[in-house]
C-alpha cells in the first residue's frame, strides 16, 4: 500500500471512501426508520391528515344535537365521547349546613352558608361581633363551626342577647 | 424423526480452507473494537443534523408517504427513496472531515 496518497484513486482512498460510505449508509437506515415510523404512528401533521382530523372533529360537534359555539366545552364531546351539561345535576349534601345542595347551585349556596363574599343577609349583632372579636383573640374552642368564624352568618340564635356571657357558655346556648 | 428438521451438517473440522478475511473486513473488525467506529458514526450525524440533511431526508419522506398514503410504506421504500439523494447531498465539507479522520485512523492502525 502506498505511503502517501495520490488521490481519490488511491486504495487508502478508496478504503476511506468505502468506510464513509458504509457509516452513511447506517445513518441514512436511521433516518429511513424513523421517518417510518412517524409516517405509521401518524406523528407527522400531514395535510391531508389534517384535512381528515378536522372533518372527524366536525363531525363529533355536528353529532351533538345541543352543541352551541366553539368556546362551550361542556356541550362538546370529550375525548371519551361522553357531553357533560352545561350545569352539574349532581345533588350531594353541604358538609358545613347539611342540606341537599344541586352541585351547580353550591358555590352561591356557600356563600350564604358560610358567610364569606357577599355579605347580604348578615345580621350584626352583639352577639356576633363579640364573638368576633373573641375569636380574634384565636380561641381553641370551636364546637359550633357557624360562630367560630371570623364572619358572623345570618343564622343568629333566638338566644342571640345572651353573647354577653362567657364563650363557653355561649357554644352551649347554641339551639 | 431424524428427517424432520433440515439442517446442513455440522461442519466438524475445519473441511474447507478458511477464506482469508477482505482488508475492508480486518479494518472495520479494528474500527469497532478500538471504538472509532463509534466516534466516527456520533460525529457523522451531528454534522448531517447540523447541516439540515437530515431534515431534507425527512422531507423527502414525509412527501413519499403522502403520496403512497401512509400505511403503505416499508422502511425499505424509504431507504430506496432516500439512499440516491442522500449519498448525492452529503456537503463537501462533511464528507472531507470525516475522510479526514479515518485516513488518520489507517495510519495509526498501520494499515
Amino acid at each position: 500500500m502506498s505511503a502517501s496518497d495520490d488521490g481519490s484513486s488511491s486504495p487508502r482512498s478508496q478504503l476511506c471512501s468505502q468506510v464513509f460510505g458504509d457509516l452513511l449508509d447506517s445513518i441514512i437506515v436511521d433516518a429511513a426508520s424513523e421517518c417510518h415510523r412517524i409516517a405509521r404512528l401518524g406523528l407527522d401533521r400531514n395535510l391531508e391528515e389534517e384535512e381528515e382530523e378536522l372533518r372527524l372533529s366536525a363531525q363529533a360537534r355536528v353529532a351533538d344535537p345541543s352543541s352551541s359555539s366553539d368556546g362551550n366545552s361542556k356541550n362538546m364531546v370529550d375525548i371519551f365521547g361522553q357531553t357533560h351539561p352545561a350545569i352539574a345535576s349532581e345533588i350531594f349534601d353541604c358538609m358545613n349546613c347539611g342540606r341537599p345542595i344541586v352541585a351547580g347551585r353550591f358555590a352561591p349556596h356557600l356563600e350564604k352558608c358560610m358567610g364569606k363574599g357577599r355579605k347580604a343577609r348578615q345580621k350584626t349583632t352583639r352577639s356576633t361581633t363579640m364573638a368576633q372579636s373573641r375569636n380574634s383573640r384565636g380561641s381553641p374552642i370551636s364546637v359550633y363551626a357557624p360562630y367560630s368564624t371570623a364572619n358572623s352568618i345570618n343564622r343568629v340564635p333566638n338566644g342571640g342577647s345572651s353573647a354577653s356571657a362567657e364563650y363557653k357558655d355561649y357554644a352551649f346556648d347554641e339551639p | 424423526m431424524r428427517g424432520s428438521v433440515n439442517r446442513p451438517p455440522t461442519p466438524d473440522v475445519d473441511d474447507e480452507p478458511q477464506k482469508e478475511p477482505t482488508l475492508q473486513e480486518i479494518i472495520n473488525i479494528k474500527l469497532i473494537e478500538s471504538g472509532e467506529k463509534e466516534k466516527l458514526m456520533d460525529l457523522l450525524r451531528e454534522r448531517l443534523i447540523e447541516c439540515g440533511w437530515r431534515d431534507e431526508m425527512k422531507a423527502l419522506c414525509r412527501s413519499y408517504a403522502r403520496k403512497k398514503g401512509r400505511n403503505n410504506v416499508t422502511v425499505d421504500d424509504l431507504i430506496h427513496v432516500i439512499t440516491p439523494k442522500g449519498r448525492a447531498s452529503v456537503p463537501d465539507s462533511v464528507k472531507a472531515e470525516l475522510l479526514q479522520r479515518i485516513r488518520a485512523f489507517l495510519t495509526s492502525a498501520a494499515l
